[in-house]
Formats: structure tokens, sequence, C-alpha cells
């Protein structure tokens, strides 16, 4: 412990400040962050009070002009995943429905269409609560749910989330867009769930 | 930029996803944009999933963090910052 804080005594208090104007901002996407890969509030908040912690004791380790977010995120990305290493992800990938591309798209268009009226399936998806939209991205297996969050809620570009990960862009690329796919299927499943749209909500939920 | 030839539907589709997140390199990009221009089947479909992202971030941003949450941080961090003998 007093290793990892030598570095705060002998540097400048400029430093720290830095630290806090470069870290408050984040806060907010942080903790968001951290909510869909936890998938639990108490942990998203240890994890995010963990993240700034440690990024605090390492911040001499930052290189002043990089990209501070993908740095922060990647301590954050660390945290949670040594938090749930001992956890077993209970969704595994046998039980994934992998959809094709489009898959919104289509299944809007299997519902009827007004020729010059609002595409349902888009309407669908406005109608969705934050939190039943974030309930399907909380609902993907880990390596996908990880790259999604740090896509959807940091906006990050492919390299930084790959330097966040210490994974290949190329691995990054693939596990993105199949992320999407299957975020498409989890979607319209709460979208049936919620009575959105007919489907295999009612009957099936109440004779399983 | 003379070589270029011209994209099909599925040389396009191929690359939906780059596309959308500008991650393709400066001249395949002109040459998606190219067919989106000339192909309206393909400029919907485009437009769909880029709407379909875009509703997705926007949702996603509006999870609040609780609100003393951003407080206790910056206090806790004040404390570290206290007991590694740094300026208060």
């Amino acid at each position: 412990m007093s290793a990892n804080m030598d570095h705060l005594t002998a540097g400048p208090p400029a430093a720290e400040a830095t630290f806090q104007e470069l870290l408050t901002p984040l806060l907010g996407s942080a903790y968001g962050a951290a909510l869909h890969m936890t998938r639990n509030r108490e942990d998203a908040e240890d994890v995010v009070q963990e993240t700034m912690l440690r990024a605090f004791r390492s911040f001499a380790t930052y290189q002043p002009g990089t990209h501070f977010k993908a740095w922060f995120f990647r301590i954050l990305t660390n945290c949670c995943i040594s938090r749930h290493r001992s956890r077993r992800d209970e969704v595994t990938m046998s039980e994934l429905e992998d959809g094709p591309q489009l898959y919104l798209y289509r299944k809007g268009r299997e519902l009827s269409v007004l020729p010059d009226g609002p595409d349902p399936a888009l309407s669908t998806l406005g109608r969705l609560e934050a939190e039943q939209v974030a309930s399907a991205l909380q609902a993907l297996p880990d390596e996908f749910r990880v790259v999604a969050t740090l896509y959807f809620v940091e906006d990050l570009r492919y390299q930084d989330i790959a330097a966040a990960l210490d994974l290949p862009i190329g691995t990054v690329r693939s596990r993105l867009h199949r992320a999407r796919r299957i975020l498409q299927v989890k979607l319209w499943q709460v979208a049936e769930d919620n009575g959105l749209v007919r489907g295999r909500s009612h009957r099936e939920k109440a004779n399983p | 930029m003379s070589t270029m030839t011209q994209y099909t539907c599925e040389e396009a589709f191929r690359r939906l996803d780059d596309y959308l997140d500008r991650e393709l390199a400066p001249e395949e990009m002109h040459l998606v944009r190219e067919h989106l221009q000339g192909c309206e089947m393909c400029a919907h479909e485009f437009s769909f999933e880029e709407q379909v992202l875009q509703e997705v971030r926007t949702k996603l941003s509006r999870i609040e963090m609780p609100p003393d949450l951003r407080s206790r941080l910056l206090q806790l961090l004040d404390e570290e910052r206290n007991s590694a003998g740094g300026a208060p």
C-alpha cells in the first residue's frame, strides 16, 4: 500500500488536482459501465470506488496527454473482471441466440407496416425504458457485454477498447459486431416480454 | 482513387458495422457511401441500423448514478489524498 502511494507525497499538488479534473466528468458513465458489467447496483458502486482509488494510486503511471478515459476504463474493466472471476457467468454460449444482421429490421417487416408510417421496430425500441434496454445489454455474456458497454456507454473507438481490454483490435471488432446482433435479439425479447409486441410473452410466461 | 470500382450490395453490407463506426479506411468509406447514394434499399437498411445504435446509446446514457455517490467518492478521494500526505 505505502509503496503504491509513494509518488503521491513526491508529486506536485497540481498533478493531484489534475486527476480530479480528469476523473469528475467520467464518474457518471463509469457507474453506468460498472452497472452493466456487474449487473448489480451495489457491486457497481464498489467497482467505481475501487477503480477511483486504484487510478489515484497509480496516477504516476498515467502518461499525460494520452487517452485518460481509455486508461481509466482499463482499470475499471480489470476491477470488474477480478471481482467476477470467481463467479460463473450464468449465460452460456450454447444458450445464445445469435441473430442475423438486421434482426430488428426483419422483425419490423414481419409486423404490419403502413406505407409511410413509422418503422414498427424502431417505434418499439423507442418505447422501451432505459432500464429495459440496460437489461438486454446485461443479458449478454461477459466477453460481449464488456466490449458492448465500452462501445455504447463510453463511446470508445475500437482501438481504445482494445487498449482498455488488452485485446487485439480484430477480436474487439468481431466481438462487438456479434454483440450487436445478440443485443438486437435480446431487445426484441424484452419488448415481447413487456407486451410491446405480440410474441412469446404472456401465454408462454403463464404456461412455461 | 481512379482504380476503385463500385461496391455491390453484398460488399457494402459486409462493411455495415465498420462503416457506421467510421472504422473503415477512407477509400472503403468512400466506396460504401457511393453505393448508398445509388442503392435505396441498402441506404434504408444502413439508416435503420444507425438509428438502432443511436437509440440504444441514448437510452443507456440515461442510467443515472445514485445522487449521493459522486459526493461520497470525492470525499473519499480527499481522505485518500490526506492520508497519503498530499495537499489537503
